[in-house]
């Protein structure tokens, strides 16, 4: 920074796709950059899909360049596993404390050859792919994850239980399992910070019309993007519970709209981008979308919904969407205008709310910034640039700051960045 | 020069040791020519290994390198390094993937040996033909054109000045703030529209290192990133050009409304009290809401969506404003009757809906509908339309205001074309990238900003000023030097025959015809390299450095032997 005594460093909280950006900007300015990421892998969600809106790009081909990027960035210190333990300071001199989590794999050392996986004799459900398969206690999240470098879990790692088990540290050649790895406390001198921490879904159990969690075969959207992706439990097979291929499946979107207050504005798109994962795989079936208002917006997205009304798919403006079961089918009824109606699906599809991460409120009153009525971090007011809050110096980015597209999410973080760098040149 | 070339296999542990064969690798590689040391490592992207082949390299006197080991993406960087730290071009350097194409797709050993012997053999034949590229570093001005003094333009302005940073801005208008100028109150906030402007635009003009330019058009800007020459030209007085260089662009033109004429179902220009919602915004801010004959409107509906169809896109904004138009004529006419005819209510993102669950009211209406036509009806305007059940209804109003289309304004392809940048979807311009550069284009150095990248809102295009600022600054600062593509494009004098068509097929405006000699010339600086007029060329005059014919044709023929 101009000044004297200011520290030049940012912290960036998240190693999502907004996260990255912003970091991969500051490294280009010469800026030292903390990288934060709360898990044991960079992407965020982003890598979760197999394809994205509008141009039906492959996801993992468009993130992956920009990881690799990062890790081989001299300027970037990423510290996976660790997260903001207090923050302390202001604008040009925070000096913050991070909490980073022993991976117990030394991160020189392993190659990525995933020889450790199999002798594991733990198998729990994999987090990353919404529990739809399973994983061990020493892993990465999905083949592909970057760093390539596993993480021991010692909730369920035998060993951390009390059990002799080294089962993983027999099976690696490069003495990469190191058990003695401890917990690190690190002490970080930053000039600003960019919160950068990402969303959830709505948990659609809390609207039990959509029968989420009591039949088989309804599933989220995130839940559904895991099915579709190569790199997912079924390798990219949709198929049912039953193991067979849907032969009709219902989009319904909107879900938990009412409880939260707000339109998500991504789900109308990604629900059409789902017709498209649907019709390139299984080209016979039935889709139907079961939609309240088509919010579409921008020059590019009206395009790819034309495309898809070709498809054959049934668009229908619905109210009052429920989803029971008959035998293996699922009957969904709903209000269409002012008449009552129904269809039957395979497969359902919950199109649900993008909401605020559960740790919000804590890592807000840590950065001493607040949250809006919704639990997103509240920008200073909205006439400004979304990007600031009420405390100078720190700044929100991507869905933290509330829902928004991939694109949208890009240009926060570059303009946090462009914020940092004129404020502090 | 005498070639002195060293090859390495690495173990990769057992990942390749154990499905290949090393030893035989090792032995069907040493005899080849050049080659003066072939050995095995255990890893050698290890620290151990790097160290290990920086002393190999000097203690051969190696000239070049080729590493048998895991895919260029994990680690060619390394190894280059490794090669730039023992004092050898890292262009002098091949990385056999020996890993993801030998050992891990198949359990036959000998089919995986036989396979990366191929590889290694080709990679040592390529590397033969190899050349020394270096780095080239270029000055650069740190100085920005920024076009367009609405809110994107001053928003950019303002962040990126600085004591050794000039901005230039350049508006067609007389006087700076654009469309916002004319909004009263601004949603969801309800905040004042045009008072915030005028703020910005004070601290602009106080700006010494800002020099806007008003009534000017951009004529021409010619060269690259770090060091573009730009004409203006005052419209007022035609002859009055000024003449300046910088080293970034930042378009930020803003839009204009589709014109309803040409959906002429909506009555516009054919019957009074028939308006834009921008002619309605101005008639707001003037102060007065009111018929033709001076009185106030009874009844008003708002028409969503006009022009969404011959555009092909939702413009965004318009169900949002329309809302705020409701509430205009919530305070200041409250028994005013106001219908909303729309199609499907777009507000997304954490602040819209509950301006509109706000905005609903007993004299307020929304009418999902389709084929609305606006016909005369008496003193009032006749609304019909098709109810969401397809059946046709009709009301009279006094006001009907249009929410047209967003679309880019009537000099977009000159600017596009001065700019050396592309118009994409409903012509606005392209960005590079649509998730990860929405306001880079395929020029680097120009960047697009606001409306004139697509429909949006203010908060989203003072966001986009802000982010292009932040390119600008990461990329172009004062003092450094900037560092362009080293493995660019070539063509050779001798070969073109000057058909152009390595013209046509660059995306970058990298290459340009020498009308004297009758032949393509390459900027090297602004080439990226990405091999088009290679493909393209008819004549072979074109090639990329670094992947020339003859580097690929060797690699290939011994890789097939």
């Amino acid at each position: 920074m101009g000044e004297k005594d200011q520290y030049s460093d940012v912290l960036v909280i998240g190693a999502g796709i907004a996260g990255i950006e912003a970091s991969l900007l500051l490294s280009k300015a010469d800026r030292k950059v903390h990288l934060i990421e709360k898990t044991s892998y960079t992407g965020g969600t982003a890598i979760k899909f197999e394809e994205v809106f509008s141009n039906m790009e492959c996801s993992t081909c468009m993130v992956a360049p920009r990881q690799q990027e990062l890790l081989q960035d001299k300027n970037i210190n990423l510290l996976t596993l660790a997260e903001v333990e207090d923050v302390k300071g202001s604008f040009g001199k925070f000096t913050v404390k991070i909490r980073k989590k022993a991976r117990y794999v030394d991160m020189e050392n392993c190659i990525g050859c995933d020889a450790c996986f199999e002798p594991c004799p733990v198998s729990l459900k994999n987090e990353f792919e919404e529990g739809l398969n399973e994983r061990k206690a020493i892993y990465v999240p999905c083949a592909g994850a970057l760093p390539n470098v596993p993480m021991i879990d010692t909730e369920h790692c035998l060993r951390f239980k009390g059990k002799d088990c080294k089962a993983c540290q027999e099976a690696c050649m490069f003495e990469a399992i190191d058990f003695k790895q401890k917990d690190e406390q690190l002490e970080l001198k930053v000039g600003g910070i960019i919160a950068a921490t990402g969303f959830k879904i709505f948990d659609p159990e809390q609207v039990p019309q959509y029968g989420y969690g009591k039949f088989d075969d309804v599933y989220t959207a995130v839940e559904f993007e895991r099915l579709y992706a190569s790199n997912g439990p079924t390798e990219g097979n949709i198929v049912l519970k039953n193991g067979k291929a849907p032969k009709s499946a219902a989009i319904v979107h909107c879900v938990g709209r009412d409880k939260k207050g707000y339109c998500s504005s991504v789900c109308c798109m990604y629900s059409l981008k789902f017709n498209h994962y649907l019709k390139s795989k299984i080209p016979e079936i039935k889709i139907s979308e079961l939609y309240t208002d088509l919010c579409i917006p921008g020059k590019s997205h009206q395009k790819f919904y034309e495309k898809m009304k070709e498809t054959g798919t049934d668009l229908i403006r619905a109210q009052e969407v429920k989803v029971d079961k008959q035998g293996e089918e699922k009957t969904i009824t709903y209000n269409n205008g002012n008449k009552k109606d129904s269809l039957q699906a395979d497969m359902v599809i919950l199109a649900s709310a993008i909401e605020s991460k559960d740790d919000a409120s804590d890592l807000a009153k840590i950065l001493g910034i607040s949250l809006d009525e919704y639990g997103f971090f509240k920008e200073e007011h909205s006439d400004v640039s979304s990007v600031i809050t009420s405390k100078p110096g720190v700044f929100i980015v991507g869905c933290a700051q509330g829902p928004k597209n991939i694109q949208d999410s890009v240009s926060q973080a570059s303009a946090a960045v462009g914020k940092i760098l004129s404020l502090s040149k | 020069m005498e070639r002195k070339i060293g090859v390495y296999i690495c173990e990769c542990g057992p990942n390749i040791a154990e499905k290949v064969d090393i030893d035989r690798v090792i032995d069907a590689v040493s005899p080849l020519e050049g080659v003066v040391v072939a050995k095995r490592y255990k890893l050698l992207c290890s620290a151990d290994g790097k160290k290990f082949l920086e002393e190999e390299i000097k203690k051969h006197g190696l000239t070049h390198l080729v590493v048998s080991a895991c895919s260029p993406k994990e680690h060619e960087k390394t190894f280059m390094e490794v090669c730039k730290n023992a004092g050898i071009n890292p262009y002098l350097f091949q990385l056999a993937n020996i890993r993801e194409q030998c050992a891990w797709i198949t359990d036959d050993k000998d089919e995986a040996t036989k396979k990366a012997i191929r590889l290694t053999k080709a990679a040592i034949r390529r590397v033969r033909y190899h050349a020394s590229l270096e780095k080239k570093e270029i000055e650069s001005n740190p100085d920005v054109l920024v076009i367009g003094g609405g809110i994107a333009g001053i928003e950019a302005s303002l962040q990126l000045t600085s004591p050794d940073r000039k901005i230039y801005l350049v508006e067609k208008a007389s006087s700076l703030g654009g469309l916002i100028t004319n909004f009263e109150k601004t949603y969801p906030s309800m905040k004042p529209g045009s008072d915030s402007i005028k703020q910005k635009i004070q601290d602009v003009n106080k700006n010494e290192n800002i020099k806007v330019f008003t009534d000017s058009e951009v004529e021409e800007v010619l060269g690259f990133f770090g060091n573009f020459e730009v004409k203006v030209k005052n419209v007022t007085e035609e002859d009055k050009t000024v003449e300046f260089n910088v080293g970034a662009v930042v378009l930020a033109t803003g839009s204009t409304l589709f014109d309803p004429e040409k959906t002429p179902q909506y009555g516009y220009k054919k019957f009074d009290n028939v308006l834009t919602s921008l002619e309605f915004e101005k008639m707001n801010i003037s102060g007065k809401i009111s018929l033709k004959n001076g009185k106030p409107p009874k009844s008003v509906a708002i028409i969503h969506c006009v022009g969404r169809d011959e555009k092909g896109y939702c413009s965004e904004i318009c169900c949002m404003y329309s809302l705020k138009f409701v509430r205009y004529f919530m305070d200041k006419i409250p028994d005013v009757n106001v219908s909303n005819f729309y199609s499907d209510l777009c507000i997304p993102g954490k602040s819209h809906q509950k301006f509109y669950e706000q905005t609903k009211g007993k004299n307020v209406d929304f009418v999902r509908s389709s084929d609305v036509d606006v016909t005369k009806k008496g003193d009032k305007l006749g609304v019909q339309y098709k109810d969401e059940n397809g059946s046709k209804s009709n009301l009279s109003v006094d006001m009907v205001i249009l929410a047209p289309a967003i679309e880019p304004t009537s000099d977009a392809p000159q600017l596009a074309e001065i700019t050396n940048i592309s118009q994409g979807d409903g012509g606005f311009f392209a960005e590079e990238h649509e998730k990860l550069g929405p306001v880079s284009t395929s020029t680097e150095g120009v960047y697009i900003t606001g409306c004139a990248q697509g429909p949006k809102d203010i908060s989203d295009t003072i966001i986009q000023a802000e982010a292009a600022s932040g390119k600008i600054l990461s990329s172009l600062v004062p003092g450094r030097k900037i560092e362009p593509e080293v493995k660019t494009s070539h063509i050779s004098e001798s070969l073109c025959i000057g058909c152009k068509l390595c013209l046509s097929v660059c995306s970058y405006g990298a290459i340009t015809f020498d009308e004297a000699k009758k032949i393509s010339v390459v900027n090297e600086v602004i080439c990226r390299g990405c091999g088009n007029c290679v493909a393209a060329c008819p004549s072979g005059a074109a090639t990329i450095k670094h992947f020339t014919f003859n580097q690929l044709y060797q690699e290939i023929s011994e890789a097939v032997q």
